[in-house]
C-alpha cells in the first residue's frame, strides 16, 4: 500500500515530478556525454602518443637516461647489446615490432630565418613497424638509397615558407661537438594528429645523419611497439611486464614506458575527470534542491492525509518510507531519463564523432595535442554508477522532509477545526 | 454500561496573551448505539469537545472513561493505539486519500492493521461499500466522485473496522441539502443496523432532527441535553 501511494503521488504531481527528474536527467546526460568525450580525448591522446611520439616504450642506456633532456650523442647502445636486445624483442610474442632511433637538437634554416627543431634519425626499414606516419604524410617516404632528404612537420614548413622539393639547411652539433650543416631536399610533409611533430620535428635517415653528425651509426634509442589489448589497463600491464624483463636481463639499460614518458598527460587526464565530476556534482546539487522542494511541498500539502494514515495505524517509519520512496521514484525516473538521453547523444559521439577544432578552435587542438575527429567511448560502468549516485542523492534530498512528515502528530494533523 | 463517560472536563488555552475557557465543567455519558448530535453556535466548544472525545486533545482537568477505562492514565502511545482501535473519524472535508480508489480507501485501515488476508480485506471492504450504496463506484478515484459520494466513502472507511465510536465534525457542512440528507440517513442506517455509536456536531437543523439525543453547548457549558 505504501508503495502504491508513493508511486501514485509521483504520477499525481506530474509537472513537479518531471521538473525534478529533468534536473537529474540533465546532470546525468551531461556527465555521460562529457565522460565519453574525455575518454575519447584520453584514448586519442594516448594512441597518438604511442603511434607518433613515444611508442609503447623507449630503451636507452642508463648514462643516456641521465642526460636525455639534451639528447646527447655520447651514449649509444653497443652493437653487442643491440644484438641481444634484437634477439629478445624478436622472440617476445607480445612485441609487434621495434625500430632504432637517434635524436638530437638542431636548427632548420630557409636561408632567411632559422628555427630550432627536434631532429629524429630513423631507420626507414623498421620505423613504420612502430610509428604511423604513412597516413598523414604528404609527398613521399624515405627510400633505402635516400640521402640528404628530409621530412618535416607541416606547420614547420609553413613557418619557414617551404614546400616539397625545396632545399633547406639543417644545423647540428656532431658527435664530437663540432658545428656542422648540410643541405636537405624536402621530400615529405607530416600532418599528424600530434601537433608537436607538425610544429617542430624533422626526420632524416641514418645515411644522412652519419655524414652530418659523424654519427657512425650511433643508436641512442630503441622504440618498441607492443601488441594491442582490449583496454588500456591490460595494455599497460603487458608493457610493464616487458619493461621489467628487459631491465632484469640487461642491467645497463633503462626502459621508459609511455606511462612514464606521458605522466604529465595522465595527470591532465585525471584533472579532466575530476572536472567532469565537479560539473556533475554542481548539477546534482541543483537536483537536490529541486527534490527537497518537491517532497517538502508534498509534505506540507498532505498533513491531513498523513494524519488519516497515522490515525489508521500507519507507523512513523512507514510514513518516512512512503516519502522516501517518492524521492527514490523521482531519482530512478530522472536517472533512467538521463541515461536514455545521454545514451542517444553518446551514440552520435561514438559513431559520428565531432571535429575537435569546432570544440574550441586551434587552441584546443594544441592544448590537447590531438586533431581530427573526436570519437566518444561507451563506459557502461560509469553510467550505472552515476545513476545509482543520483538515486542516492535523491534519497538524501528527500530525507529531511520525510522525517518532518513522520514526526507529524496525528492529533495535530487530524484535529477537527 | 456506558461506552464513554466525561466527568467535569475543563479546557483552557491561550489565544495570544488571553486565556480562553473553551469548556467549562462539562460532564456527559454516552451509551453504546447512541446517535448523538452536539449543537451550538460558533465558539461554543463543539469542536473542542469532539477533539477531547476523540483523544485528539487533552483536557486541562477532568476525567474520561472509555468502557470504564480511565484514559487520563494512558501514555501518548497507548492513547494513540486506543484511538486507532476504537474510534473512527468523519471529517467535513472527507480527507480521502486522493491517489487511492474508493475500494482502496476503504481497505486502507484493514491493510494497515495487517490482521486479515488480502481476500478477507477485499470481502469486508466490498460489504461496507455496498452498504453505503457505492458498489458501482468502487474503482473510481475521489476526484471522480461528488461531495456526497466522497462523504459516503469516508463513512464506509470509518465503519470498516467496526469501531466503538464514530465522531463526525459537521459531516454535511460541505454538501447540498439532498446529499446532506443522504449522508445523515446513511449514518442513521449504520447506527440502527450495526449499533455503532455516532457523535456528530452540526449547525444544520435538518440534520439535527435525525439525532436521538441533542446536546446543546453554549459558552463552553452544556446548556441542554435532550433525548428524543
Amino acid at each position: 500500500m505504501i508503495l502504491k501511494i508513493a508511486f501514485r503521488n509521483i504520477l499525481r504531481h506530474k509537472r513537479r515530478t518531471i521538473l525534478s527528474a529533468i534536473t537529474i536527467a540533465f546532470g546525468i546526460a551531461v556527465f555521460i556525454y562529457m565522460d565519453s568525450m574525455l575518454a575519447g580525448i584520453d584514448r586519442m591522446t594516448i594512441d597518438n602518443m604511442i603511434s607518433y611520439s613515444t611508442s609503447a616504450m623507449q630503451i636507452h642506456t642508463k648514462e643516456y637516461e641521465k642526460e636525455k633532456n639534451s639528447f646527447p650523442l655520447n651514449y649509444g647502445i653497443t652493437s653487442e647489446l643491440l644484438g641481444w636486445l634484437q634477439d629478445y624483442l624478436t622472440k617476445n610474442p607480445d612485441v609487434n615490432g621495434f625500430t632504432l632511433r637517434t635524436k638530437f637538437l638542431g636548427q632548420l634554416s630557409n636561408y632567411v630565418e632559422s628555427i630550432p627543431v627536434y631532429c629524429i634519425i630513423i631507420d626507414p626499414k623498421t620505423d613504420s613497424s612502430v610509428f604511423r606516419f604513412s597516413g598523414c604524410l604528404k609527398g613521399s617516404y624515405f627510400k633505402q638509397s635516400d640521402f640528404k632528404e628530409i621530412i618535416i612537420g607541416k606547420n614547420l614548413a609553413k613557418e619557414l615558407n617551404v614546400d616539397i622539393g625545396d632545399y633547406i639547411t639543417l644545423y647540428g652539433l656532431t658527435r664530437y661537438g663540432a658545428h656542422n650543416a648540410d643541405e636537405f631536399r624536402i621530400i615529405g610533409l607530416i600532418n599528424s594528429p600530434d601537433v608537436v611533430i607538425n610544429n617542430n620535428s624533422v626526420f632524416i635517415t641514418y645515411n644522412s645523419a652519419n655524414e652530418l653528425l659523424e654519427l657512425e651509426n650511433l643508436i641512442t634509442e630503441i622504440d618498441v611497439s607492443v601488441k594491442k589489448a582490449s583496454n588500456l589497463k591490460l595494455y599497460s600491464n603487458k608493457v610493464r611486464k616487458i619493461q621489467k624483463e628487459i631491465q632484469e636481463k640487461f642491467s645497463s639499460l633503462k626502459v621508459n614506458t609511455f606511462l612514464e614518458i606521458g605522466a604529465g598527460i595522465f595527470e591532465i587526464t585525471s584533472a579532466k575527470r575530476i572536472g567532469g565530476f565537479v560539473i556533475l556534482l554542481i548539477i546534482l546539487i541543483i537536483a537536490v534542491v529541486g527534490i527537497f522542494n518537491t517532497v517538502f511541498m508534498s509534505v506540507c500539502e498532505r498533513v491531513r492525509e498523513i494524519g488519516v494514515l497515522r490515525a489508521h495505524g500507519m507507523k512513523p517509519s512507514q510514513i518516512l518510507n512512503m516519502f522516501l520512496l517518492e524521492s527514490i521514484f523521482t531519482g530512478i525516473f530522472g536517472s533512467l531519463l538521463g541515461i536514455f538521453i545521454g545514451a542517444i547523444l553518446n551514440f552520435f559521439l561514438v559513431t559520428k564523432g565531432i571535429p575537435i577544432e569546432k570544440l574550441g578552435g586551434k587552441m584546443t587542438t594544441n592544448m590537447l595535442g590531438i586533431s581530427g575527429n573526436l570519437y566518444g567511448e561507451w563506459n557502461f560502468l560509469a553510467m550505472i554508477i552515476v545513476a545509482l549516485v543520483s538515486v542516492f542523492i535523491a534519497i538524501i534530498a528527500g530525507i529531511i522532509p520525510a522525517i518532518k512528515a513522520s514526526k507529524i502528530q496525528v492529533k495535530d494533523a487530524l484535529r477537527f477545526n | 454500561m456506558p461506552i464513554l463517560e466525561i466527568k467535569n472536563i475543563f479546557k483552557e488555552y491561550l489565544k495570544g496573551a488571553k486565556k480562553v475557557e473553551a469548556l467549562k465543567n462539562v460532564s456527559i455519558t454516552i451509551e453504546k448505539g447512541e446517535f448523538l448530535s452536539i449543537v451550538g453556535p460558533s465558539g461554543s466548544g463543539k469542536t473542542t469537545l469532539l477533539n477531547i472525545i476523540g483523544c485528539l486533545d487533552i483536557p486541562t482537568s477532568g476525567e474520561i472513561y472509555y468502557n470504564s477505562k480511565n484514559l487520563g492514565i494512558l501514555s501518548e502511545k497507548q492513547l494513540s493505539d486506543y484511538r486507532r482501535d476504537n474510534i473512527a473519524f468523519i471529517f467535513q472535508s472527507y480527507n480521502l486519500i486522493p491517489v487511492l480508489t474508493v475500494l482502496e480507501n476503504v481497505e486502507l485501515p484493514l491493510v494497515i492493521e495487517k490482521k486479515y488476508t488480502k481476500n478477507e480485506i477485499r470481502k469486508r471492504a466490498f460489504e461496507v461499500i455496498e452498504s453505503v450504496g457505492l458498489k458501482e463506484l468502487a474503482d473510481r478515484f475521489p476526484k471522480e466522485l461528488s461531495g456526497g459520494q466522497e462523504q459516503r466513502v469516508a463513512i464506509a472507511r470509518a465503519l470498516v473496522k467496526n469501531p466503538l465510536l464514530v465522531l463526525a465534525d459537521e459531516p454535511t457542512a460541505n454538501l447540498d441539502s439532498v446529499s446532506a440528507e443522504e449522508v445523515i440517513s446513511l449514518m442513521e442506517k449504520m447506527n440502527k443496523e450495526h449499533q455503532t455509536t455516532f457523535v456528530f456536531s452540526t449547525h444544520d437543523v435538518r440534520v439535527q432532527k435525525h439525532a436521538k439525543r441533542v446536546v446543546t453547548l453554549k459558552d463552553g457549558s452544556i446548556e441542554s441535553d435532550v433525548w428524543r
